[in-house]
């Protein structure tokens, strides 16, 4: 379920805490374990990682279902993580959804047929200056436009 | 302890520094209301129902979550408390469901109780509610979700209490979940009590679902006898009927915890299975009687058959260990005034000559203080929950343990060292330890031991008994047919004198020490359970016995029992097809919750309890039909009105350990070794007729468990069938040795 590789990364991690308290790498094995599989966890990968860090399954997949950075459906190449909190929807980010699903036609949480894209809403990004928003991969894309957003996908590949 | 003062709505109060202030408002009975504190679970403060105000700081402060300090002044009543109190109860209510009349835990539902003080009449939130989808946990609990508050307490409570965390909050925000890992279900022998500690409609008792509310009920103090605790619970009933179990607490016993053993048992009560009238066989045939021809002819039979021949010579009695306190001395009365001394409660043990005689010298309280606990021959976990977890918090709070079992159990705390080894081995390390602490003692070692050598793993156990000020050795039940029993109990007898540790004795369970405190034994020239099956008695009586699943060797006690010379009387809450083979008289006695008496728990203490419903349609407490069977019989004495008069009767009477003086013996044997244990759901009559008990995880235990290599050498295989019971290989078992649970013993080979 792990690979070797994997499990080293995570013994990494796993180091930098007192022993014993092996759990305390949890988001970080996750994240590895997720990047291993396709961008996403299933029940079975949760349960890979708690085992392997001897904690409750279920403590696991608390944090798993948490956070925002872990998806539990598979996902496109790129993930389009759009905000939708307070000053992104006062400058349209509503609109701006709807316009990326027309132009992809998929709806949020689906990927494009030729798996290369998935929109994700998203809370704020902290990047409040430049809403509308969206991230893709590290990169925050500001002040959105209809016109912007063609500009950044159709590049995508 | 009384340290500090602080006032509260104008009061001084005496306290201690640091306390939380709710546990000085509960100890001052001023309320406060909550959902998520709980006093035996660690502090949570999410659910802010608690808010009081607090001179001098700016907000209201949670009372579960801060500490007191001196002079500190707090108003739980002013206007600042109640209206926070009051906006936390509206907010509670906003995806809470408002269906009362149809939640199960409408009545004894503390959101409903808080909200009927705090809440407001009308809702002002109009929008939707969230509603949220069941996971199916398991046959005990019943979940419905979408009234679940999010307190977390059953998850503090699988993880802090249960040990093992099997409930957690998944999602986030609006859509944060309160369920198990992957719908695997709640699986801890303690689960039921997220029922009690639930305080909505969200966890409630899957047998109970629907049945009634808790207004509908007496409440009946009782003791539960499924176990060496008796944990204090209520019974509660309805018209007649016991409907539903829960804790009561007792901090010196079960604290306010009950074992799921103890909680849905009571399911068996209404089987179908009842033996409900006096019965005789006559030719051949069961005839359904009245109780005065039943029971004369249940005299008659012992007359001719016994005692008119051979005085009580030829009479025998054995009874179960679930018996009552007050059954075991009418029936060892009995059989005295008619001179008989042939009675036993121990029907499991092979080898009545080689047996456990060890005191216990704990109290149930002071095990949670211990620093070391050395564990032999127990699945701790199963067959005494409570008080494994008494010795769960001694872990926690820094206890090492350490385990001598011929399989690897899963305990629920962290074990030091366990020794996996065949039953043959126990008595060497235990010689070994015991070796060690004499030579480091400088005393001169016993001739036993002189080729005996430490290796490591003794030397190591020894360390940790002569370092430790509160150790306490544990000897279990599989011990009991060890072909070394006595040795090792005598063993442990000299280690524990030797390095001051404390001993428990957990090999026989439930009521077993009532029948000790009895003398329900064998006395001068009597015979014991296995001397009287072979020695062709001409009559029996016999208390709550089931062949199958009582004797160590089923086969040969039936075949004794079904003997055409032999009468057999037999008292059974249950029927049975063995016993109504071999029986000449049936008599329905009432079961547990049916019937007064007195359980003797592990430390000693004796627990009385009334009967909470009386004895279904023709069945009698077995204390009344032994009382009136000696009526019959013209002997002296036996002129009780009530079993609290037999109970003063006993209490005045004191009993002895007889030591016993053979020597330890450490010669081991070789080959393969069984080690029969009865599945933790399935010790007494009453819990094997509980159906949901029996679907749990628990519940289906039975199976005979050995490793590759013994298997080999039996010739079974994975899913094959050994002594009659499915195999399963694992190297979690001792080499030569097979490991079986099962509901039915093994007829002779364990
Ligand atoms: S199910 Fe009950 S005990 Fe568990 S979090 Fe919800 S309300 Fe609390
Ligand atoms: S609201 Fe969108 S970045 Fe802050
Ligand atoms: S009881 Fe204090 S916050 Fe819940």
């Amino acid at each position: 379920m792990i690979s070797n590789k994997a499990k080293k990364q995570i013994d990494d991690w796993v180091a930098k805490y007192p022993t014993g308290r092996q759990s305390s790498a949890v988001m970080e094995a996750l994240k590895i374990v997720q990047a291993e599989n396709g961008n996403s966890l299933s029940a079975e990968s949760i349960q890979a990682v708690a085992n392997y860090l001897e904690m409750p399954s279920i403590a696991a997949a608390e944090v798993a279902t948490f956070y925002e950075n872990y998806n539990h459906k598979p996902v496109g190449k790129h993930t389009i993580r759009i905000c939708h909190n307070i000053s992104c929807m006062l400058n349209g980010a509503d609109d701006l959804v709807s316009y990326l699903e027309k132009k992809l036609g998929v709806r949020t949480g689906q990927v494009t047929k030729d798996g290369l894209l998935n929109v994700k809403k998203v809370e704020c990004l902290g990047a409040c200056v430049g809403a509308p928003m969206f991230q893709i991969g590290d990169t925050y894309y500001e002040n959105l436009t209809e016109k912007k957003i063609d500009d950044i996908v159709d590049n995508l590949k | 302890m009384a340290d500090i003062e602080i006032e509260i709505d104008g009061n001084v109060v005496k306290a201690k520094a640091g306390e939380m202030l709710i546990a000085v408002t509960d100890r001052e009975g001023i309320s406060v209301p909550r959902f998520c504190y709980h006093k035996k679970l660690s502090i949570a403060a999410n659910c802010r129902m608690c808010l009081v105000d607090v001179e001098g700081a700016p907000k209201p402060q949670p009372a579960c979550s801060t500490p007191i300090n001196e002079g500190m002044k707090v108003h739980t009543q002013n206007e600042k408390a109640k209206a926070s109190q009051k906006a936390v109860m509206e907010f509670l209510l906003i995806n809470h469901p408002l269906d009362c009349p149809i939640c199960d835990q409408g009545g004894e539902c503390e959101l409903q109780d808080v909200a009927m003080s705090y809440g407001s009449d009308v809702s002002r939130f109009t929008e939707g509610k969230r509603v949220v989808t069941d996971s199916d946990i398991g046959a005990l609990i019943h979940t419905d979700m979408t009234r679940c508050i999010h307190c977390t307490r059953c998850v503090r409570f699988g993880s802090e209490i249960g040990g093992i965390m099997e409930m957690g909050g998944t999602g986030r925000g609006e859509d944060l979940k309160i369920e198990p890992f992957l719908k695997e279900g709640i699986t801890s022998e303690l689960s039921g009590n997220m029922i009690d500690v639930c305080p909505v409609g969200a966890l409630t008792s899957k047998p109970f679902r629907y049945e009634l509310r808790t207004w509908q009920m007496h409440s009946v103090a009782n003791i539960a006898r499924h176990d060496l605790v008796g944990s204090n619970i209520f019974t509660q009933t309805y018209k007649g009927k016991v409907k539903r179990i829960v804790a009561r607490d007792n901090d010196g016993v079960n604290e306010t915890w009950i074992s799921d053993r103890d909680r849905f048992s009571y399911e068996g009560l209404a089987h179908e299975n009842r033996l409900l009238k006096p019965q005789i066989k006559v030719d051949g045939q069961w005839k359904a009687v009245e109780w005065d021809k039943a029971l004369e002819f249940a005299v008659r039979g012992l007359v001719n058959n016994a005692l008119n021949a051979d005085g009580g010579n030829k009479l025998g009695a054995l009874a179960s260990n679930t018996a009552t306190l007050e059954e075991f001395h009418l029936l060892q009365k009995m059989l005295r005034e008619v001179g008989s001394e042939n009675m036993d409660y121990r029907l499991n043990v092979k080898d009545l000559d080689n047996v456990i005689d060890l005191e216990s010298t704990i109290k149930l309280a002071v095990l949670e203080e211990v620093e070391y606990s050395l564990i032999i021959g127990s699945n701790l976990r199963l067959e005494q929950p409570m008080i494994n977890h008494r010795l769960r918090k001694a872990v926690l709070a820094g206890a090492s343990i350490d385990v001598i079992n011929a399989m690897s159990f899963d305990f629920n705390y962290r074990t030091n060292s366990e020794n996996i080894v065949a039953p043959d081995r126990t008595v060497v390390i235990l010689a070994e330890v015991l070796k060690s602490i004499l030579e480091r003692s400088g005393a001169e070692i016993p001739e036993y031991l002189s080729t005996i050598k430490v290796d490591d793993v003794a030397k190591c156990i020894a360390d940790k008994l002569l370092a430790s000020n509160n150790s306490v050795i544990i000897l279990g039940e599989h011990a009991i047919n060890n072909p070394q029993a006595a040795s090792i109990a005598k063993l442990i007898r000299e280690i524990a004198q030797q390095t001051g540790a404390a001993t428990l004795n957990v090999s026989a369970t439930s009521n077993s020490i009532a029948a000790e405190m009895a003398n329900f034994v064998p006395g001068q020239g009597g015979l014991n359970a296995n001397a009287m099956l072979a020695a062709d008695l001409s009559a029996y009586i016999l208390l709550e016995v089931y062949p199958q699943y009582d004797f160590h060797d089923f086969v040969q006690a039936i075949e004794s029992l079904d003997n055409k010379n032999t009468f057999v009387i037999s008292m059974n809450s249950f029927k049975d097809k063995e016993v109504a083979r071999y029986s000449d008289v049936m008599l329905p006695i009432a079961s547990f919750y049916e019937t007064s008496g007195s359980h003797i728990n592990i430390e000693g203490v004796m627990q009385s309890f009334a009967a909470a419903v009386s004895a279904p349609s023709e069945s009698k407490p077995a204390w009344k039909v032994l009382k009136v069977l000696a009526d019959l019989l013209e002997l002296p004495g036996f002129h009780y009105a009530s079993s609290e008069q037999i109970t003063s009767e006993i209490s005045n009477q004191s009993h002895q350990y007889k030591v016993d003086d053979k020597a330890i013996n450490i010669t081991t044997k070789r080959g393969v070794s069984v080690i029969w244990q009865k599945s933790p759901y399935a010790i007494d009559v009453l819990s094997r007729h509980a159906t949901a008990l029996q679907v749990t995880k628990i519940g289906q235990m039975h199976s005979a468990s050995m490793n590759k290599a013994t298997a080999k050498k039996e010739e079974v295989k994975e899913g094959g069938q050994y002594l009659g019971v499915p195999v399963i290989i694992t190297e979690k078992v001792a080499d030569n040795c097979v490991f079986v649970n099962a509901n039915q013993s093994t007829g002779g080979r364990a």
